[in-house]
């Protein structure tokens, strides 16, 4: 094996080196219009990212956590709801409910590291305002079971969107089942501006048009404020940078597919690897994170590093057992599977721009492993 | 000649070398909270003469962090100018809490002997506005609040160096908002802020609270928001920062010649009184004026872009109908919406530019 490939987990600049040129000629663009806040790129890139969604709006946005606030207040979401989601996400999807002061109740989730919809019927109170799937790694939750629960509830269904970009379920991509879709722009997402950014995504025009008017302070014009609001805008830079993106993002996600499928391949006869479930076939996952879990999953981790082999842990410490979540008032044992999972789980390289060589080296590196210990 | 409000046009003037600073970034992949945004908090809290900066995502991000760590809620007041600009009353509501209103005086700032009058059993802050680059009377700002056991927040999104007493906005309250908003007069190019405190314990939390709450990758102390001053914006921060001193300079300058040259117009523009013990930055560089409308279209049929801060006070904005304020309850804010214009006083500004400024000023009133 090869001792000099080092493998980071992240590789923002290998992507930003082939583009580079393009990236700096869309900023010189804004310099040249002279408008930093909304205007052009602004309109561009929410035109094409409602078209990618398959939705009539888009409405970008400071971060994908400011998209979850916007939306969830935007339907509605104050103190006294309650608002169903997972214990396995960032922590932000927790804390944007919390924010807004509103209840987070979790349900379990499933071997696909989603929401189990089986769960979800039980945990439904009057108070339960919507219901907030995570689509975690880029893999699509099992929306219509949600959407038809939420529908006999007459409650909504916000999608936590920040890891799944072009993913689809039944034909239909992610961001377009729930009343809003919340995708973060950040820049370890596979849509990825070089700084904070978030795209809220909705059908409905007139709920575009109010997401349009929250994330800019409530201003309907310069001097007529019909709300009070924050202050949240993709910044026109941003915009501009993702606009050269876009034109890449149909074969980055196709090389993320691919790099998936070699890693399914070569780990599927190491017994102390667990892969995710294959891909139903209604489902397209974008693996935003490919992640398995592994037995020794710690010791696993510091070999890889040793051998010059980044990895990751979405996330270690499950929401309800951290210090922001006690006052949720789960305990340990609440959510078996997701605290299950935080204990094996361990998320490999998986950008477009990683060689098969590269792979292989990480296969034969969790080989290796396993044959030692 | 064209006079226009906006100077970023001029900023762009040095372009190679802010293109040549974010060619490194972009190549460099730090996108995050990194090297830049450490380098700019430390050199914007030296230039506020104070030992803590935290940079957010805007000005108005700025204040809602801060009213919220502070503990400010639903069931709160907060007193705030009327002559704001619509953030400042956003912010408060944003937290759950009541912003009520105090008119300005003719500074355009908080008129400090009406804020007792305000006060109830629920006001637990003041927050000042620096209005156009102003200063509010903090003295007796402050020994209202200290006698009424209130906090004193400063929204000076519009006064970087500015200076009352030869004390540094930023250094009264417990902490002071700041924006880089594209047209403030230190800028970045998109959304930015910061927050400036000297309570050790404030700057801990802050960090955390505008980072998802995060003490580290993995652990959540609290539910915080994402607010982070971009890296990218940082970087151009850097590059302006330094200019800081020219720039207020430049504008205090600019401001004088024109206080100067339209003096002689006093029967139709009212200056207002500029006290030597305040230093004003003049982000908005705003006179009274008779016949306003007629001036501002004049103004723009000559090419320059006067502009109007604000036509619609903030008690009377649709948003406000809830307060349940009225026509006739800020007789000065209201008589300044009808009466005020914003005359372009940036610090690129020729001095061919202003004497055109005040030809046609001259020759709409004298003609």
């Amino acid at each position: 094996m090869d001792a000099t490939i080092r493998i980071p987990y992240v590789d923002v600049a290998k992507q930003h080196a082939t583009i580079k040129d393009e990236l700096l000629t869309a900023l010189s663009e804004v310099l040249d219009g002279g408008h930093f806040i909304l205007g052009e790129q602004v309109d561009k890139f929410e035109q094409s990212f409602s078209e990618l969604c398959g939705v009539r709006c888009a409405v970008g946005v400071n971060s994908g956590t400011d998209a979850l606030i916007l939306g969830l207040k935007a339907i509605g979401v104050g103190p006294g709801d309650e608002v169903i989601t997972v214990p396995n996400s960032f922590v932000s999807s927790t804390a944007c409910i919390r924010l807004l002061g509103a209840k987070a109740v979790f349900v379990d989730v499933g071997d696909d590291y989603n929401m189990n919809p089986k769960n979800i019927s039980r945990v439904i109170s009057s108070r339960t305002k919507a219901i907030l799937p995570v689509h975690l790694t880029g893999r699509p939750c099992d929306m219509e079971p949600i959407v038809n629960i939420a529908k006999s509830h007459g409650i909504y269904v916000v999608e936590d969107c920040a890891q799944a970009v072009l993913a689809e379920c039944q034909g239909k991509r992610v961001g377009s089942f729930g009343t809003v879709g919340c995708f973060s722009l950040h820049p370890l997402k596979t849509l990825n501006a070089c700084g904070d950014g978030g795209v809220l995504t909705t059908d409905d025009p007139i709920l575009g048009d109010r997401l349009k008017i929250m994330r800019n302070l409530g201003l309907k014009t310069r001097d007529d404020c019909v709300m009070w609001s924050q202050n949240s805008r993709l910044d026109t830079m941003q915009a501009a940078i993702l606009l050269v993106k876009l034109r890449y993002l149909d074969r980055w996600t196709a090389r993320r597919r691919e790099n998936a499928g070699h890693y399914r391949q070569a780990l599927s006869n190491i017994p102390q690897v667990k892969l995710p479930p294959a891909e139903k076939k209604y489902e397209r996952a974008v693996y935003h994170t490919f992640v398995i879990q592994a037995e020794n999953r710690d010791k696993l981790r510091e070999y890889l590093t040793a051998q010059g082999i980044g990895s990751g842990v979405h996330y270690p410490v499950p929401i309800h057992l951290s210090t922001a979540g006690r006052e949720l008032g789960y305990r340990e044992g609440s959510f078996p599977i997701a605290e299950s999972q935080a204990k094996k789980v361990i998320s490999l390289p998986v950008y477009p721009e990683l060689t098969e060589v590269q792979i292989a080296k990480v296969c034969s590196c969790i080989q290796d492993f396993y044959s030692k210990h | 000649m064209k006079v226009r409000f906006s100077y970023l046009d001029r900023q762009f003037a040095e372009l190679d070398a802010y293109l040549a600073d974010l060619r490194n970034l972009v190549i460099s992949g730090d996108f995050t909270l990194g090297k830049a945004v450490t380098e700019f908090e430390r050199r914007f809290a030296s230039l506020c003469q104070m030992p803590f900066a935290i940079g957010v995502g805007s000005g108005t991000d700025a204040l809602i962090l801060t009213l919220k760590i502070l503990g400010i809620g639903a069931g709160d007041e907060v007193i705030t100018a009327a002559n704001t600009f619509i953030a400042t009353v956003g912010a408060i509501a944003m937290t759950g809490a009541r912003p009520v209103l105090v008119d300005n005086d003719d500074g355009y700032t908080i008129n400090p002997s009406l804020i007792e009058d305000a006060i109830t059993e629920r006001t637990k802050a003041i927050l000042p506005v620096h209005y156009t680059g102003n200063v509010a009377n903090m003295p007796a700002i402050m020994e209202v609040a200290k006698k009424h056991g209130l906090i004193v927040i400063e929204d000076a999104c519009q006064a970087i160096s500015a200076a009352y007493d030869s004390q540094p906005v930023g250094s009264w309250g417990e902490t002071a908002c700041f924006s880089l908003h594209p047209l403030k007069n230190l800028n970045v190019w998109g959304d930015g802020g910061v927050i400036v405190t000297r309570s050790e314990e404030l700057n801990k939390k802050l960090r955390l609270f505008r980072n998802h709450g995060l003490i580290n990758r993995d652990e959540v102390e609290f539910f915080g928001h994402n607010s982070r001053l971009d890296s990218l914006q940082a970087v151009i921060g850097n590059r302006l920062i330094g200019q800081t001193e020219f720039i207020t300079n430049r504008r205090i300058a600019n401001a004088r010649r024109l206080d100067v040259e339209l003096a002689d117009l006093k029967e139709f523009i009212s200056i207002p009184a500029r006290p030597g013990h305040v230093k004003h930055v003049y982000h908005l560089y705003i006179v009274r004026a008779k016949r306003r409308n007629e001036l501002l279209a004049h103004l723009k049929r000559n090419e320059i872009d006067a502009r109007v801060h604000y036509p619609i006070p903030v008690h009377l904005q649709r948003a406000a109908a809830y307060l349940g304020y009225q026509q006739g309850d800020f007789p000065m804010a209201e008589n300044d919406s009808r009466m005020s214009i914003t005359l372009p006083a940036h610090q690129h500004l020729t001095d061919a530019e202003i004497s055109y400024m005040v030809e046609q000023i001259h020759a709409f009133y004298l003609h």
